[in-house]
């Protein structure tokens, strides 16, 4: 009964619109707010952790108000854009999909969007990426993706997502012998997969996890993991220069999950406060507890740290940054 | 298992507690629903902070009241405004606002709600019914069927299109067209764009069928005249809303068919609410001996859609709970929230726990049989809002129409497309051109391309000779041959 109480009152308050209780000690934010937006619709990782890391950048940031305000569209790259070219005064920050590296490393035209630039203030999770291959396919290794007499079909949604983009990325690294199958979004491949259609998907571990527990399918190589991970690490089948610098590009993106930024040239002073905030949300029990049970995976990094894998992601041996280009641009 | 429904039954029904949530949740869930641009999705994204530290049970009952009851209210908008409360509930504007038109609101609205409401509990029948069997259902939709279930529902625009197969068909295709714009799913190419990335996620189907459908009959109202009149047409008693209600159980075989093919549409992953009641709209009209009623305020148009859209809940949650696999966005979130109070859907998930499953089934039924109840209730004071002088009318529509455009796609560009749109609509509806088949081909025409693209790419043109995609090309030839003889029939007759 008191729950429900509860919860009607809570219901009423915030009909009437919160109350914000200022805080007690001086702060660089304190009085102001603060829009964290997010480049997808409601619902989905994205949109769950932005606003976790919102409630939270609140609590850490006294007397702020930190507002989520959803801008989707265009694989992320509208809500990113929107925050790249927001005053630089730490007011507007957000959330968008790592995956943005490998679109400006190809883009002919970034209007201004230049994710080495960008004010970095943390990532929330390493999104390990995994092969998954299906139960009904029988294929059990790497070894059985190689055989020149059957083309392995793999899901993917459309050209230019990560799915596809490295799915690609492995054929090379690796030698392997697929055909990607594009039009699969969200969990429509592991539908295709337990119909029978499709044989294998590269995608996240945290979101395959389900599908793998109730033994439809086995991973059979994981990329961006620690060395303990009991799954087969891609790193450790890399034998040339070539497949090393592409598990590598892979894995830096795998590891910049759940990122937040800001527009390039935010104030130190601000930036500063913002990152701290940003690493006592993120180690805050309270957030752990609850992302624990949305079962989404935490292991944040600082905004200092990012920033130069970002950069480190860019500067590459004109080589390299060649043959990336190559993969990752459309066909 | 007689046992276990009937004790988990009881466990609702006689507990205080699970009732006021429920009942909460159906309020919530009625809100969420008959606002323009929310609906069920952000509904749960709104309570799962709430429901965090529930008992699984509870929490669940409460998500699940709020999440299956939106289209109940989502219609009201709809019948007295012309403007969706929530996507599925578009295609009740086809009847439904002309009903209000001609002064049957009342009508309209007690056949929407006791069509929602026995939708629904079909759709609880459906789940019970199909969950221990339901895998090799919705394996057999592979995306060569789908392709052919779209095709079927645009073979139905020839049974929409009115007066002329040709009209219908220019309509249609044209509304093909439109669903192109946005990125190629395949190339990720951009179509029709023109350097502007809100058009890049397509066509807001939302604003579309608003466009369409809202503003040529607000501009025809205001060129009307009479902004200053007292009591618009729209006013009701409730004898007009039990008189709906009665034409709901007059048209059982309909309701019967239209609440089993909705729940079925929803049991198919990646079709969603828009399809499911597009197509029984299609169904009602291709069914009918009077097809040329609709789109002029038919009982029939309005009772098809809104059984489906609440009976594809049941439908739906039949993939999410067997295979931990949601088949929808909004069944995604509610998945999700599900795994976060601990329940975790899954084949074995299926078989056992069968108090929280049975608590789920019971829900549906009860959350749906609760709105109707609540709304009936409201049904005199909703009169007064339909009521409303027509000067004061046209900005309260425009202003909602606005508010349900901005919310559904949330980019201020959309506004002039949502102008674009308009202007169409209102040349189809001067020029007597019927609208639906082109909402139809924006909503199915992503489906088709999709699923061709990858029926395609996995089987070559041998996809249309697997047997499942045979039957539905037999039924398609029907529906098409059946569409001639009645035409030869009139043109003979007349």
């Amino acid at each position: 009964m008191n729950r429900i109480l509860a919860l009607t009152a809570s219901l009423i308050l915030l009909a009437l619109g919160s109350i914000q209780q200022a805080g007690a000690q001086s702060n660089l934010f304190d009085g102001k707010t603060i829009t964290y937006i997010v480049a997808t619709k409601p619902g989905g990782g994205y949109d769950t952790m932005g606003r976790l890391v919102a409630r939270f950048l609140e609590k850490h940031l006294p007397g702020s108000r930190v507002i989520v305000k959803n801008v989707p569209g265009a694989a992320h790259l509208i809500g990113a854009k929107m925050i790249n070219s927001a005053d630089a005064d730490g007011l507007t920050i957000g959330t968008f999909n790592t995956g943005l590296i490998s679109w400006q490393l190809t883009a002919t035209e970034t209007d201004g969007l230049d994710l080495a630039r960008m004010s970095w203030i943390g990532k929330a999770a390493s999104e390990k990426r995994v092969l998954v291959v299906s139960a009904k396919s029988g294929l059990n290794s790497l070894d059985d993706l190689r055989k020149p007499d059957h083309k392995v079909k793999m899901a993917a949604s459309g050209k230019g997502a990560a799915s596809y983009q490295e799915t690609r990325m492995l054929t090379r690294a690796f030698g392997l012998n697929l055909e990607i199958i594009p039009g699969y979004e969200g969990t429509e491949a592991e539908l295709a997969m337990l119909r029978g259609e499709i044989e294998a998907y590269v995608g996240s571990e945290s979101s395959l996890k389900p599908f793998i527990a109730n033994g439809n399918g086995k991973i059979i190589l994981e990329i961006g993991g620690q060395a303990d991970s009991p799954n087969p690490q891609a790193s450790a089948h890399a034998r040339d220069d070539t497949a090393k610098a592409i598990i590598d590009f892979i894995a830096t993106q795998a590891q910049l999950s759940r990122l937040t930024a800001g527009p390039p040239g935010i104030p130190a002073d601000q930036l500063k406060a913002l990152r701290e905030a940003y690493m006592a949300a993120l180690a805050d029990p309270e957030l752990v507890a609850e992302a624990e049970k949305l079962e989404l995976p935490i292991a944040p990094a600082s905004g200092d740290a990012v920033a130069e894998r970002v950069r480190a992601a860019f500067d590459q041996p004109p080589a390299t940054l060649a043959l990336l280009k190559e993969l990752l641009q459309e066909e | 298992m007689l046992d276990s429904s009937l004790s988990s039954l009881f466990g609702i029904l006689f507990s205080p507690h699970m009732m006021m949530l429920m009942t909460l949740g159906v309020l919530v869930g009625l809100f969420f629903g008959i606002m323009p641009g929310l609906g069920g999705k952000l509904g749960i994204i709104f309570l799962i902070p709430f429901v965090f530290g529930m008992d699984p049970i509870p929490g669940a009952v409460f998500l699940l009241a709020m999440h299956s009851v939106v289209h109940t209210s989502g219609a009201i908008p709809s019948i007295l405004f012309g403007i969706p409360g929530t996507g599925p509930d578009a295609a009740t504007i086809v009847d439904g606002y002309p009903m209000t038109r001609k002064g049957e609101a009342g009508r309209a609205l007690g056949a929407t709600l006791c069509a929602s409401g026995i939708g629904g509990v079909i759709g609880a029948v459906f789940l019970s019914l199909l969950l221990p069997s339901v895998e090799p259902i919705v394996l057999a939709f592979s995306p060569a069927e789908f392709f052919l279930l779209a095709v079927l529902g645009i073979t139905f625009i020839a049974a929409l299109s009115g007066d002329s197969l040709v009209k219908g068909l220019i309509v249609g295709l044209f509304g093909l067209i439109i669903a192109t714009v946005g990125l190629d799913p395949v190339s990720g190419q951009d179509r029709y764009t023109f350097g502007q990335l809100f058009l890049w996620d397509g066509i807001d189907p939302v604003t579309a069928v608003i466009a369409i459908f809202a503003i040529p009959e607000m501009v025809a109202l205001a060129l009307r005249g009479n902004l200053t009149a007292g009591r618009s047409e729209t006013s009701y008693s409730m004898s007009d809303v039990v008189r709906g209600c009665i034409d709901v159980f007059r048209h059982w075989f309909l309701t019967l068919r239209t609440s089993l093919i909705g729940a079925f549409i929803g049991l198919i992953p990646g079709l969603g609410g828009d399809v499911a009641s597009w197509l029984c709209y299609g169904h009602a009209v291709q069914s009918s001996k009077t097809p040329e009623r609709f789109g002029k305020g038919a009982v029939e148009g309005v009772i098809a859609p809104e059984t489906a859209n609440n009976s594809k809940e049941g439908g739906a949650l039949l993939p999410t709970l067997y295979f931990g696999i949601p088949g929808s966005s909004g069944m995604a979130i509610l998945l999700g929230a599900f795994v976060m109070l601990g329940i975790q859907p899954g084949p074995g998930f299926a078989a056992g726990k069968s108090d929280v499953v049975w608590a789920l089934i019971w829900t549906l039924a009860i959350a749906n049989i609760l709105a109707v109840l609540l709304l009936l209730a409201m049904a005199p004071w909703l009169s007064r809002i339909a009521g409303l002088r027509t000067g004061l009318l046209i900005p309260f529509v425009i202003a909602l129409s606005l508010l349900g455009s901005y919310l559904g796609a949330g980019a201020w560009q959309n506004f002039m497309l949502f102008l674009g749109l308009g202007a169409l609509g209102w040349l189809f509806k001067k020029y007597d051109w019927p609208r639906p088949p082109f909402v139809i081909g924006i909503v199915l025409g992503p489906i088709a391309e999709n699923s061709f693209h990858k029926a395609m790419a996995l089987w070559g043109p041998a996809f249309l000779l697997r047997p499942l995609s045979l039957v539905l090309l037999a039924i398609i030839a029907a529906t098409l041959v059946l569409y001639i003889i009645r035409a030869r029939r009139e043109a003979v007759a007349t």
